[in-house]
């Protein structure tokens, strides 16, 4: 019973004044019953039941695949950047026109000026000096133009020209040309993020009447080609057939398409009295096509408005009747046929100033009263009287609890659902009315979704299902929600369940197999082009019912999801790889369909060598049975791949790119089976478990859809590059660095280069049969005595005094050698230096006191010290070791003076150099660096001796160190002893007995080396001797 | 959106005050301009904590898992979110309490084994954190306990409620004080059906019960008399009310209620309103005059309303001239709706006026004005070829009726569904 009203609703205030709400939450209406109403009773107390308005549970909706699916392969199509523009970027975009289209820039003044300006020396129109200039200048242009960034390259004379000529030079103003530019990045960037002339959305699907019961054809009505201007009425079908999962295959032999002038922006369809009327706005021109389940479409009239058309709608009533609305206010009822009559204008907004040209407009429950709608509300206006009466339906305000901001965004009238109701959102809610009670809503959801919701589509309950369905769907986003509502005819509306969140392309490559980057960047992009239409196909009665939501993005894809109701007791819908193909005999494509499956996909898709043409010969094979304008339509149904899979073929889709994923398939499809069949195990599994199982796989056959289309996006995406950049790349001319006009010549005429070349091969080839080197002397044979490139010399660095050459040489000893150096050049170890110092006065203190006890010892210092090096660690210890402990031992081991004749005993007394001594008796004994412990008086020196010689530094350094060391011991005449120079690689150690140990133990060693040098003519103790000698004396 | 923009937009809401409906986020641009929803609504705030960001990633999660109805992954975050109501830095925040509670109800409802102690558990906790959703809490919470039959547990926590005082009150909080009131003395109405349900069953004529049932009138009486002064939909409310009140024959304030109800301009058109008051009055042996005049208003506001059908019989049967075109006119508006058009008591009803219409003089001109304006469409809504062959397959008897009556309704014309009729009817 349409007619009825129910007899109770829910208990509201009803509060006027503007909207005054802000919500600060993002949990919407979660949790809330909003209001509850007594049902039955009268008497006693249990029989008294509730029911809340918004009700706990709907139907469960489940997605049989886990993202949505392509219908149509991918078309050519341009693609708007996904993050919107920011306007302040204008001078980039000015700064790219003037360097990619520096003809239309400046082409017109720089003809005039090219008179005057010449860049080639020698003319005689300018002055000498001028023409220098300008040649400058070219070259500087030449250079600029290898820049990254062109116009910072600075020049003096460039900016003298830039300043003299820049308001004069631009065809367009600078200034001009940089607020039209701001203007249109700006409404760019708006239209991006909300383009209000797609509201309402340019897809539709009009049922035909069952032709049996496990499938539901129909029209589907899209925008095809890339700038979306082509209508295109395509018969399409969604299958079930039991215990598979239904799929939407396109039948390409029932396809007409029209070319418009304009990209379409609104579809809006009727179906009456087997008929079905379409009305397709663009923004200057609206159309009304014809066509029933057995007549082509046939356009009937075009009108032309003069301002952009924001809405058309056609009437549910009249056939032929169609309403539209401008952006000038005005409505008007086009009689298809009788011309056009207004019925409302209204230049301001209706009831506040939203400063929106927007209008809207639906038939009603009447035929003969309009809804009028803005961004402010909307009004029922009935024009049957002259001057039209008008009455709320909806306002922005706090009636309707709306927050401060919201706005309408679509309006629809559910004639299919409820002959009263309305739907109209906001960007936050979305509002069910009832015309026969305005302004007060019905319904309210609060739909959660990010960008606000343009398209709708609806369909009533069925007799399974008690709920109407609500589908929205956002633009930007490509969000679609799922609302359920009850009753509104006997009983009070009722919401059902949550809003639900559909499945949204741009979410799907996380379910596809992981693609290369650049195809991935492509593919996401792509992707995530804006939605531009949604509609659905809603399968009841037969068999299983279904719902089938169709999707269309603005670069021209159409993917869809099918959701069928939950039922407990069937298993998930996914297949099993073997079973089907045998049970069900609806595996075989229709006749309509088999022809395209034998024609393509045995050869094109399953070919393990894929090649690029395959994709048009193809289509040239389809196409005369096509349409003319259904050049590249054709179908793409999953069945296909299930035929495939029939045949037990392995499908290789991609595999000249990522042939990983194929495998990837069949194992994620045996994971699949095998998780399906573990799953089938228990009796009941959980409801909670099987509703969250979002991590569910693709099925085999989508897999393969997927597959396809990203494989033909790929290659559509190669065919057409983006045009060629004018901006050279960045080049360096490499003809001064490397000369090969020589060897060019010369491989040119020369054959017997080439024989030699020839030989080097095949040597090369022996060798690595051998799996040996190829090395010179295997070469040199065929390729002739080679110049022997000598190696150079080892690197001198005791000419390099200065501390970072210091630092650089003493790296090379390793980490504790430089941590040392830097230690010892920053004075931290200067206390425990102090510390030594005093140490070692206090000794000789006491060996001064001593020595006059041991004068006798002290004259035999040389044979001690021989004598203790042929002893044993011990000894050493008692001899050299400047710790305080051993302090005994090294006055009974060793007396020392200063008065004796060696003058290396007391240097190497010293604690910081002994351990270089160990380093040098281990490494390059005789390697001169100048001692660290003094850096100060060797600054001035080594630099000097850099200067002179470093080539012979650096040979001395790598092949003759010893004799260098007696060669270059003139240099160092006054320093210390080469010996003694190195840092001490263990001061960096913290403790004191480690550092003792490491300096006992290495002395040990070292003295061995320097002691066997004594003998040696190369490093003669004698110089070192000498070096001493005026050190000593100060 | 970026600063800058903000920025700019504050400098602009300080230049146009005038447009106070103007919304931060609008654009300051020529064409259009629409309020998005904020877009960074997930977008990082410049500064945050660790925890911050891990709870706000958390809700982000839970989000998307509920939209998705993912049930038991929202629960599993869930179990972690409640550490934000421990926030030390600055407080929990009034909305993070009433998110939590929002979306743990949510997941509660989905839950296969949620109990009402769980229930209990989170409106009890939730209900005491804040006080600023003490009542609406409560309120949700007494629904809850309706919906699952504790209608007694349900009036205590209503009960509690209502006592419940805080501070100065916001408009909002005044509203949802008179919900509580006003559904607290709904149950005291059904608390009073069921003891007059008992009482009438034992025939047990004891004044003390009586002045027990009469209490429960009084305390339900003050509270819905309260709220029906407010504007607004108070369908069970005032049912209710006027039960009792006809019950103890207060004929005078049922009257004045409905009155009120209906009548009030401050009140939204409620349809609902005036059939209350046309039920009530025909209950009570109103004279056919009065009932007119309900029905005459409902014409007005709902010309669809399945009453037209009684004002439409009583306008044939009244003997005044006019009223017979009347008569005509609300058939004929009624036929105009789609759920009508095929309704074969309306159109047996138009078949009725037009031959009692016949008898007069200029029944033609009366027909025809008020036809005139229904000559371009009617034809095309009731009297096409495809309403005929679906007319004589569903409903033969409608189409009996109804073809005599295209000559009549627009004789100017030549209808295909008479076509059709003579071609295949015979």
């Amino acid at each position: 019973m349409d007619y009825q009203f129910p007899e109770q609703l829910y208990p509201s205030f009803y509060n006027c004044g503007p909207p005054d709400l802000v919500l600060k939450h993002c949990a919407g209406n979660w949790g809330c019953y909003d209001g509850v109403r007594p049902q039955g009773g009268s008497g006693p107390l249990s029989s008294w039941t509730f029911t809340s308005r918004h009700q706990v549970r709907g139907e469960t909706w489940r997605h049989t695949e886990p993202a949505p699916v392509p219908l149509l392969p991918p078309k050519n199509s341009v693609l708007w950047p996904s993050t919107p523009p920011d306007p302040q970027d204008f001078p980039e975009h000015m700064q790219n026109f003037f360097i990619d289209h520096c003809q239309d820039a400046f082409g017109s003044m720089s003809e005039i000026l090219n008179e005057d300006l010449i860049f080639k020396q020698g003319t005689k129109k300018m002055s000498r000096i001028d023409s220098v200039y300008m040649r400058k200048m070219e070259s500087l242009i030449k250079k600029g133009k290898l820049k990254k960034r062109p116009l910072s390259f600075p020049s003096k004379v460039l900016n003298a020209y830039g300043s003299m000529l820049s308001d004069v030079l631009p065809a367009v103003p600078p200034a001009l040309l940089g607020s039209l530019l701001f203007e249109e990045l700006n409404e760019q960037r708006e239209r991006i993020l909300f383009s209000e002339a797609a509201t309402g959305g340019a897809m539709a699907f009009v049922p035909f009447s069952q032709s049996s019961s496990d499938s539901q054809s129909g029209c589907l009505l899209y925008p095809g080609n890339q700038g979306l201007d082509c209508l295109n009425f395509q018969r399409v079908e969604l299958q079930q057939h039991g215990g598979t999962p239904p799929c939407l295959n396109t039948i390409s032999s029932d396809l007409s398409s029209f070319q418009l002038k304009a990209p379409v922006r609104q579809i809006s369809t009727v179906s009456l009295i087997n008929n079905c009327c379409v009305a397709v706005r663009s923004d200057h021109l609206c159309g009304v096509w014809r066509f029933s389940e057995g007549d082509k479409p046939q356009l009937m009239e075009v009108v032309n408005t003069k301002e952009v058309a924001t809405c058309i709608s056609v009437s549910p009533h009249v056939l032929g009747e169609v309403l539209v609305a401008s952006e000038s206010g005005a409505v008007d009822l086009w009689t298809v046929g009788r011309g056009m009559q207004r019925v409302r204008e209204e230049g301001e907004n209706l009831y506040f100033n939203a400063k929106s040209s927007w209008r809207w407009c639906e038939f009603s429950a009447h035929p003969r009263v309009m809804v009028y709608a803005d961004r402010t509300g909307v009004e029922l206006t009935d024009i049957r009287v002259s001057p039209v009466s008008n009455h709320t339906l909806f306002r922005i305000s706090n009636t309707a609890e709306c927050r401060s901001g919201e706005r309408l965004i679509l309006s629809r009238y559910l004639a299919d659902i409820h002959p009263f109701h309305h739907l109209i959102t906001t960007q936050h809610s979305a509002y069910i009315m009832d015309e026969r009670f305005p302004c007060v809503h019905m319904l309210k959801w609060d739909h959660m979704m990010q960008s606000p919701p343009m398209f709708c589509s609806t369909f009533p309950g069925s007799a399974s299902s008690r709920t109407a369905k609500v589908l929205l769907g956002s633009h930007r986003s490509q969000e679609i929600t799922l609302l359920q509502y009850s009753g509104g005819k006997a009983e009070a509306c009722s919401s059902r369940g949550p809003p639900q969140a559909l499945l949204r392309p741009r979410d799907s490559l996380r379910h596809l197999p992981v693609q290369l980057p650049h195809r991935l960047e492509l593919a996401t992009s792509r992707l995530s082009s804006p939605a531009a239409g949604l509609t659905c196909i809603q399968k009841r009665g037969g068999g299983e019912e279904c719902i089938c939501v169709l999707q269309l993005t603005e670069a021209g894809d159409i993917f869809y999801q099918i959701l069928e109701p939950e039922q407990s007791h069937t298993p998930p819908p996914a297949l099993e790889k073997n079973t089907i193909s045998e049970i069900n005999p609806a595996q075989q494509p229709p006749p309509s369909l088999r022809r395209i499956s034998e024609a393509s996909s045995d050869e094109d898709i399953i070919g393990p060598t894929q090649t690029q043409s395959f994709v048009a010969e193809t289509q040239e094979e389809e196409r005369p049975e096509l349409d003319t304008y259904a050049s590249s339509n054709e179908s793409w149904s999953p069945r296909k791949s299930r035929r495939m899979k029939n045949l037990q073929l392995q499908v290789t889709v991609n595999d000249y790119d990522n042939d990983e994923t194929v495998s990837g398939l069949d194992t994620g499809l045996n994971e699949e089976t095998a998780r399906e069949e573990k799953a089938d195990i228990p009796e009941e599994p959980s409801r909670v478990e099987e509703t969250t199982s979002g991590s569910r796989k693709l099925s085999d056959g989508v897999l393969v859809t997927w597959k396809q289309w990203l494989q033909k996006l790929m290659q559509k995406s190669h065919k057409n590059k983006p045009r060629p950049q004018r901006r050279q790349p960045f080049k360096i001319t490499t003809k001064e660095l490397i000369d090969l006009s020589s060897d060019d010549e010369a491989r040119g005429e020369d054959s017997a280069e080439k024989e030699r070349v020839e030989n080097v091969r095949r040597d090369l080839r022996a060798c690595m049969a051998n799996r040996s080197l190829l090395v010179h002397s295997a070469v040199s044979a065929s390729l002739g005595a080679q110049e022997v490139v000598e190696v150079p010399d080892a690197v001198k660095t005791d000419g390099w005094g200065d501390p970072t050459s210091e630092r650089f040489t003493i790296s090379w000893q390793g980490e504790g050698a430089w941590q040392a150096w830097w230690a010892e050049n920053l004075g931290l170890n200067r206390e425990k230096k102090v510390e030594a110092l005093r140490r070692k006065r206090r000794r000789e203190k006491e060996v001064r006191r001593a020595s006059s006890q041991r004068s006798v010892l002290s004259s035999s210092f040389c044979s001690s010290l021989s004598y203790q090096s042929d002893l044993s660690d011990f000894s050493d210890l008692s001899g050299w070791s400047s710790s305080a402990s051993l302090g005994a031992w090294s006055d009974s081991g060793g007396g020392l003076s200063q008065a004796e004749g060696s003058g290396t005993r007391p240097s190497l007394l010293n604690q910081g150099t002994r351990p270089s001594l160990l380093n040098q008796g281990t490494r390059s004994p005789a390697e001169p660096t100048p001692p660290p412990n003094t850096p100060k008086p060797l600054d001035s020196t080594p630099a000097t001796v850099r200067r002179r010689k470093p080539q012979e530094d650096y040979l001395s350094a790598l092949f003759a160190p010893q004799d260098d060391a007696s060669q270059h011991g003139g240099y160092f005449l006054e320093e210390e002893s080469p010996v003694l120079h190195a840092p001490p690689p263990v001061a960096s150690c913290s403790s004191q007995s480690a550092s003792l140990r490491s300096v006992r133990t290495g002395f040990s060693q070292s003295l061995t080396p320097s002691q066997s040098s004594q003998g040696r003519p190369g490093l003669s103790q004698a110089p070192l001797a000498k070096k001493k000698k005026p050190r000593m004396g100060f | 959106m970026d600063e800058l923009d903000r920025e700019l937009l504050a400098v602009k809401d300080l230049e146009d005050d005038n447009d106070s409906f103007d919304d931060n986020s609008s654009k300051a641009s020529t064409k259009s301009k629409l309020p998005l929803v904020n877009l960074d609504m997930h977008a990082e705030p410049p500064r945050e904590t660790g925890f911050h960001r891990s709870t706000r990633v958390c809700l982000e999660h839970i989000r998307d898992a509920l939209l998705h109805h993912r049930w038991q992954e929202a629960a599993e975050y869930m179990a972690c979110y409640p550490q934000m109501l421990e926030d030390t830095t600055n407080g929990p925040s009034q909305s993070c309490k009433e998110l939590t509670w929002r979306i743990s109800t949510e997941i509660l409802h989905h839950h296969p084994k949620s109990t009402l102690e769980d229930y209990n558990n989170i409106y009890e906790r939730m209900k005491h954190s804040g006080v600023r959703h003490y009542l609406m809490i409560c309120l949700e919470h007494s629904f809850h306990l309706l919906l699952h039959g504790h209608i007694e547990e349900a009036k205590r926590q209503l009960s509690v409620s209502e006592s419940w005082r805080h501070g100065k009150e916001s408009a909002a909080q005044f509203q949802r004080t008179k919900l509580i009131q006003a559904y607290r003395s709904l149950l005291d109405y059904i608390i009073w059906c069921d003891k007059k349900c008992t009482h009438s069953s034992t025939e047990n004529s004891d004044s003390a019960e009586n002045q027990d049932i009469r209490n429960y009138f009084r305390t339900a009486s003050v509270n819905l008399k309260e709220i029906l002064k407010n504007p607004g939909v108070w369908d069970p409310f005032i049912l209710c009310y006027v039960e009792m009140l006809e019950f103890y024959e207060d004929h005078e304030e049922a009257l004045k209620v409905l009155n009120d109800y209906a009548y009030d301009n401050s009140f939204p058109p409620n349809p609902n309103a005036h059939v209350y008051l046309y039920q009530y009055l025909k209950r009570c042996d109103t004279a056919e005059k009065k009932l007119m005049k309900v029905l005459k208003v409902l014409h007005v506001l709902v010309p669809s309303h399945e009453l037209m059908l009684e004002y439409s019989s009583s306008l044939l049967q009244s003997e005044k001239s006019g009223d017979l075109q009347k008569a005509l006119g609300v058939v004929l508006e009624m036929l105009d709706f789609a759920c009508w058009r095929g309704n074969l008591v309306v159109w047996k009803r138009l078949e009725a006026i037009i031959q009692k219409l016949q008898r007069e003089k200029d029944w033609k001109d009366v027909v025809f004005t008020k036809m005139s304006d229904r000559q371009g469409w009617w034809p095309a809504l009731h009297f096409t070829n495809f309403h005929a062959s679906k007319d004589s397959e569903e409903n033969p008897e409608l189409m009996q009726v109804k073809a005599p009556l295209t000559k009549t309704l627009c004789p100017s014309l030549t209808l295909k569904y008479t076509d059709w009729q003579a071609i295949n009817g015979k």
